[in-house]
């Protein structure tokens, strides 16, 4: 980096950063209040749709006794594969010591926090009695996969709190003294409160970047677990499809491709809405589009595994699931998500013009539908083909399709999600102002500390 | 050309004379005479009829109806003449073989069973006594005990006459089931002696629960109206000593029984990364504190 050598030019830069990055802060436009107003009616929807779902039971979803997990834990397997990225990113990557990890470090974060939570809370929303939840931690079997799934979302999602939290001291105590900037009284008095009076002294420095880089460590662990432990949800079972050695890293790498382009899509949303082309910009894209060409390879390399190996010996009950998917009622959607989903955009991306803002977001939105899409072909179709016969049963319990009432709440818990972000977005900044400062070679504390610097 | 006419030439010979066969269906008379055996008794023509019904009625109709499906051969009814032309070893032959439209039934009844249908049929034979008669239920008592030290069962049985009076009931069978979740299974059966008292001994195959007891059922054939005897808690089978696969140690087990190398790596792990999340929320005070000086 170039570094800016007089201190008038660094004020200049520095104020430039500031007023730009705060302006999602400020802006309260129509279009803000009209998303809101979306946010939240879909919201109350959701929940009006979960309240019926409890007064009349889990009869009111299309589950039954045959498949008795349908696009909750779709939802939920997707929700904490999406959570992935904020790992990725802003860890291994700041770990490793790749810079333009940090740009997009804060919108990883969001979407973890976000979609951690609502994994949380989609699984409570697919009890038929929410109050049993309780019963994990009042009988809980240490051995059961479920105790160690609750174990490690709770973990991770204060980890991935507390990384959101940590990088953004320092810009709140800049925000908290700025008064031209036109942010809110409230949400300055926020600032003052959260910024824990920081002075931006050499030992408050220090132990922020110690503090950080213990969270780094930590979160590399138990962001390998949590989506290796709900892998083993399904891999610890006995059922054709989930019964695989390789779905610890499988569930890892698929996470790594819907995480990377949730990323891509919210970069491009907040770049075109509020105007941060020269903070997003298009080599933080094409950086993004290699990452995401990366893990789909991976993944792909995996899917291969997962498909020819048991294709190849056709096992009698793995044959019947892999027909099912290959040529049954599933067929479409598996190849769908295979061809347009994976392969398709690595074909793609490959080439520089696609790794462009623009193009880029649209594989994106492609790859990330057909990541749930791709959940919900894990889950669904294995429980359809139990090992004993399906007999003297009605017709509607051998087959599962999501009733109203579940894409109601499906509804809600991405909306919730949405909402999550969206609050962080108009609470904070969605770039590390002090982090940029650094990476252009202003000394951020000169400048706060005393700003009549000629 | 030639091949094909003197092929539709002989498929048609073939479909002429499997159709001329379909009017009579000869048994070799050695196979014919076989005698049936299977006793002519009430049970086995219960037991017949109960076969029939699942496995017959669908094409050959109720019994004396003439209500058959009409199929090419229209099946005959069990009480036609058509019927009853045949030998006892003659319809075990054709039950057994079947012909056409009349499947065989040997790999799915077995040879016993078949014959309990011969019987069936033969209930209609006008030869033969019918003794599937519409006779009205017999009010019967049942009054039993356990010999826990001899392992036997021993009942009494009474049955009501005409004038209401209860008297010993000789020479019937009454069955020794034991009590199961859904119903009950036969142990065995003993026969009254003509006191009216029948004594059953339990065989030592018989396998109650960890201190050997069964819920003993007693009860009696279907023509009988009678309050099935449950004797409870009956000490007379070989213990259970099956091994009880939850009580060992596995990787899926109960906390009473978790392997301790799994618990201590939970909660290594668990402590672990929960020790480093409180010491980054002390850092986050240290900040704060640094921040007064």
């Amino acid at each position: 980096m170039n570094a800016i050598k007089s201190p008038k030019d660094q004020k200049k830069v520095l104020d430039k950063i500031t007023f730009d990055l705060t302006r999602p802060i400020v802006k309260r436009d129509e279009l803000t209040r009209f998303w809101f107003f979306l946010l939240i009616m879909f919201v109350i929807v959701g929940l009006w749709g979960w309240i019926i779902q409890i007064d009349r039971g889990l009869g009111v979803t299309g589950m039954r006794d045959y498949v008795s997990w349908g696009m909750y834990i779709a939802n939920f397997v997707f929700f904490v594969a999406v959570s992935l990225i904020g790992f990725l990113i802003s860890s291994a990557l700041h770990l490793l010591k790749i810079s333009w990890g940090k740009a997009v470090s804060r919108v990883a974060e969001q979407i973890a926090i976000a979609a951690v939570a609502l994994a949380g809370v989609i699984i409570v929303m697919d009890m038929g009695r929410p109050d049993r939840f309780l019963n994990i931690f009042f009988h809980g079997r240490f051995a059961s996969p479920i105790i160690w799934d609750v174990s490690v979302v709770v973990t991770y999602l204060t980890i991935s709190v507390l990384l959101f939290y940590l990088p953004l001291i320092p810009d709140l105590a800049m925000l908290r003294d700025k008064e031209d900037l036109g942010i809110p009284k409230w949400k300055r008095r926020l600032y003052k409160t959260l910024s824990l009076g920081w002075k931006g002294n050499a030992a408050q420095f220090k132990t922020l970047y110690h503090a950080m880089r213990v969270l780094m460590l930590l979160i590399i662990p138990v962001g390998l677990s949590i989506h290796t432990v709900t892998s083993w949800l399904f891999a610890s079972t006995l059922r054709s499809g989930w019964d695989t050695t390789i779905l610890g890293p499988y569930f890892v790498a698929g996470a790594f491709v819907a995480g990377a382009s949730a990323v891509i899509i919210l970069m491009y949303v907040y770049r075109l809405r509020y105007g941060l082309k020269e903070y997003f910009k298009d080599y933080h894209f094409d950086q993004m589009g290699k990452l995401l060409v990366f893990v789909c390879l991976v993944y792909l390399y995996f899917n291969i595994n997962e498909f020819l190996v048991p294709g190849y010996k056709m096992k009698t009950a793995e044959g019947i699931h892999l027909i099912e998917l290959f040529k049954g009622g599933y067929s479409s959607m598996f190849w769908l998500v295979q061809v347009v989903g994976l392969v398709l955009p690595i074909v793609l991306i490959v080439f520089k013009f696609f790794r462009k803002p623009l193009p880029l977001t649209i594989i994106s939105a492609v790859v990330l539908v057909a990541a749930w899409f791709k959940r919900y072909l894990i889950v669904i179709p294995t429980l359809e083909h139990p090992f004993l016969p399906v007999q003297n049963v009605p017709e509607h319990f051998q087959h599962y399709a999501p009733t109203s009432i579940e894409i109601t709440i499906t509804l809600f818990a991405f909306v919730a999600a949405l909402a999550i972000i969206s609050i962080l977005a108009k609470l904070f900044p969605v770039i590390a102002i002090w982090e940029l400062a650094e990476e252009k070679g202003i000394d951020i504390n000169q400048l706060t500390e005393e700003p009549k610097i000629n | 050309m030639r091949n094909l006419i003197r092929y539709i030439f002989i498929t048609l010979l073939v479909f002429s004379f499997l159709n001329s066969n379909s009017q009579e269906w000869v048994v070799a008379d050695d196979i014919a005479s076989i005698q049936n055996p299977s006793p002519y008794t009430l049970q086995n023509v219960n037991k017949g009829k109960e076969l029939y019904l699942k496995n017959c009625k669908s094409c050959h109709g109720d019994a004396g109806k003439n209500n058959a499906l009409p199929l090419v051969p229209i099946p005959p009814d069990v009480t036609s003449a058509q019927m009853h032309a045949n030998s006892e070893g003659a319809l075990f032959h054709k039950i057994t073989a079947g012909r056409g439209t009349m499947p065989q039934f040997e790999t799915s009844i077995s040879e016993d069973d078949r014959w309990r249908i011969v019987n069936y049929i033969m209930n209609f034979n006008p030869a033969n006594e019918p003794l599937l008669v519409d006779a009205p239920k017999i009010n019967a008592k049942l009054l039993g005990s356990v010999n826990e030290a001899e392992k036997k069962v021993e009942v009494l049985a009474e049955f009501q006459d005409k004038d209401g009076i209860y008297k010993k009931l000789a020479n019937t069978p009454v069955f020794i089931n034991s009590k199961k979740t859904f119903g009950k299974i036969k142990i065995g059966q003993a026969t009254t002696d003509e006191n009216g008292r029948a004594v059953y001994q339990i065989p030592e195959t018989v396998v109650g629960d960890a201190e050997g007891k069964i819920d003993i059922i007693i009860s009696m054939e279907d023509n009988y109206t009678v309050n099935e005897l449950l004797l409870e808690n009956a000490k007379v089978c070989a213990p259970n000593v099956a091994e009880n696969l939850f009580d060992e140690a596995v990787l899926w087990g109960t906390n009473d029984r978790l392997q301790p190398w799994l618990l201590v790596s939970y909660l290594a792990i668990a402590v672990g990364a929960w020790l480093a999340i409180f010491y980054v929320v002390f850092q986050i005070v240290k900040i704060k504190r640094l921040g007064k000086e």
